[in-house]
């Protein structure tokens, strides 16, 4: 916002013809961007154990009345961590017809506490244990659409067709992911991706769309940082002593270096 | 005029429910359940003309998942075409008899509720009978699915997922809740004091299975 303020003033005093071109070029130059920021925190510094056979799960929290996290964003997340087989994740579907009824949204364990009063049934455990699932990542969140604003019309003739007019909107994904142990029946961290963006929809004749990957960022940024969890190499990089607590937030810079905020 | 029944029906949401259950993960309880599906349980559909035009097959998508929970939740299990007595020469006698009927169904949709979800409400009534067919229990169940909306996802295909979430929650209840109606607690712990030595044969059994 702060830059077409500035751009605005600079056309307005100099170059005060351009400046109808000017607006356009920054409308759409700064269309598409998304800015997002990552929140992490991990409980300790070193990856966590995956021995061979064991797995990880990723599910989304689908409890809440007014929206539920996307199971296309749970099966991203899952591409991005599994890394081209570098890790094995166990498809959220597939997890929830194994262990069917026990993580459907009316029961599934809201925290550790219920999770441990669940594997006490030998059935669970067992299957848990035949599976080879060691780490259960929920993820809770969604993407929404929260301004809207412009006309857009289309008209089809006997000479022809097309669209005339400008429409914009936003979009933000907040998600936040939890890593449950359930080896040990412990937290091991946590990662909040918050990515919002602004898309346009541009029509003289043909319309020209200009959309903003809210949701595909989202999840690059909270797969890349989950995969920081349990793979060397990956972006989990730490400043503080291996034992305290780790918080690591940051600020992200878009495709065109610009500051996200 | 022909061409107005065909805009009708464009203007119209037919869905049939296609979801598929799992097996449910839960120890059989040691006894022999008769299931009645009658035909107006099997061939169900919900049609709602309130604002939009609605039509929903979920007869057999229901049938297929009361199928296979009271498959999973008792160790034997068969189909009944209606409540009969069972007698003390009848082979392989039934404990208990399950007569499911849907009490209503309700929808809501986005242009409703303004939000971004389509929501699927089912209300079953599920009746219990002993062996001699008399009735035990009448267990009115309540189950929720919903699925938010998608960019090019048509309302059919959104229904027919809300739905299939519903008929899972369904499921879930069955499961769980089943053996703790008072009236079913009640006749298992009567079953268990009665014939402890035929309860435990067929937990071996329900456990090979």
């Amino acid at each position: 916002m702060k830059g077409f303020c500035c751009s605005q003033l600079f056309t307005r005093i100099f170059f005060p013809g351009l400046f109808p071109i000017t607006c356009l070029a920054v409308v759409f130059l700064t269309g598409c961007s998304t800015s997002t920021v990552i929140d992490e925190y991990k409980v300790t510094d070193t990856h966590l154990d995956l021995n061979q056979g064991e797995q990880v799960v990723i599910m989304g929290r689908r409890h809440a009345g007014e929206y539920e996290t996307e199971p296309d964003f749970i099966n991203c997340i899952g591409g991005r961590l599994a890394n081209g087989g570098q890790l094995k994740v166990m498809p959220e579907q597939e997890f929830l017809d194994s262990f069917y009824p026990w993580f459907e949204p009316r029961i599934a364990p809201l925290k550790l506490k219920r999770m441990s009063r669940i594997l006490e049934d030998p059935m669970i455990a067992e299957r848990i244990k035949s599976l080879g699932i060691r780490y259960m990542v929920w993820v809770d969140g969604n993407t929404e659409t929260t301004d809207k604003s412009g006309t857009f019309s289309c008209a089809v003739g006997p000479g022809g067709g097309g669209c005339f007019g400008f429409a914009s909107w936003d979009k933000a994904s907040i998600y936040e992911a939890i890593v449950w142990d359930l080896k040990q029946l412990d937290e091991k961290g946590r990662v909040k991706v918050e990515t919002k963006g602004s898309s346009y929809m541009l029509a003289v004749g043909a319309p020209i769309p200009f959309i903003a990957q809210v949701q595909s960022d989202a999840c690059e940024g909270i797969g890349n940082r989950l995969k920081g969890f349990f793979l060397e190499g990956a972006p989990a990089e730490s400043t503080t002593p291996a034992s305290a607590p780790k918080r690591n937030s940051e600020r992200m810079l878009d495709h065109r270096g610009m500051i996200k905020s | 005029m022909a061409l107005v029944p065909l805009l009708l029906a464009a203007c119209s949401t037919n869905v049939v429910v296609s979801g598929d259950y799992p097996s449910a993960l839960t120890k059989p309880l040691p006894y022999h359940v008769g299931l009645v599906l009658n035909n107006s349980f099997t061939q169900y559909t919900f049609k709602s003309e309130e604002e939009q035009n609605v039509t929903m097959a979920l007869g057999q998508s229901q049938s297929k998942l009361f199928d296979r929970v009271f498959t999973d939740i008792f160790a034997n299990k068969s189909r009944l075409q209606t409540v009969k007595k069972q007698t003390a020469t009848t082979p392989n006698p039934i404990d208990l008899m399950i007569v499911p009927s849907v009490e209503e169904v309700q929808l809501a949709m986005p242009f409703e509720t303004r939000l971004n979800v389509f929501e699927v409400w089912i209300k079953y009534n599920v009746q219990v009978f002993n062996s001699n067919g008399e009735p035990i229990a009448d267990w009115l169940m309540s189950a929720y699915g919903k699925t938010q909306t998608r960019f090019l996802k048509s309302e059919e295909a959104a229904l027919d997922q809300a739905t299939t979430s519903a008929l899972r929650d369904a499921g879930v209840r069955l499961i769980i809740g089943f053996e703790r109606i008072p009236e079913i607690r009640d006749w298992i712990e009567q079953k268990q004091k009665e014939q402890p030595e035929k309860n435990k044969s067929l937990a071996k059994s329900g456990d090979l299975s």
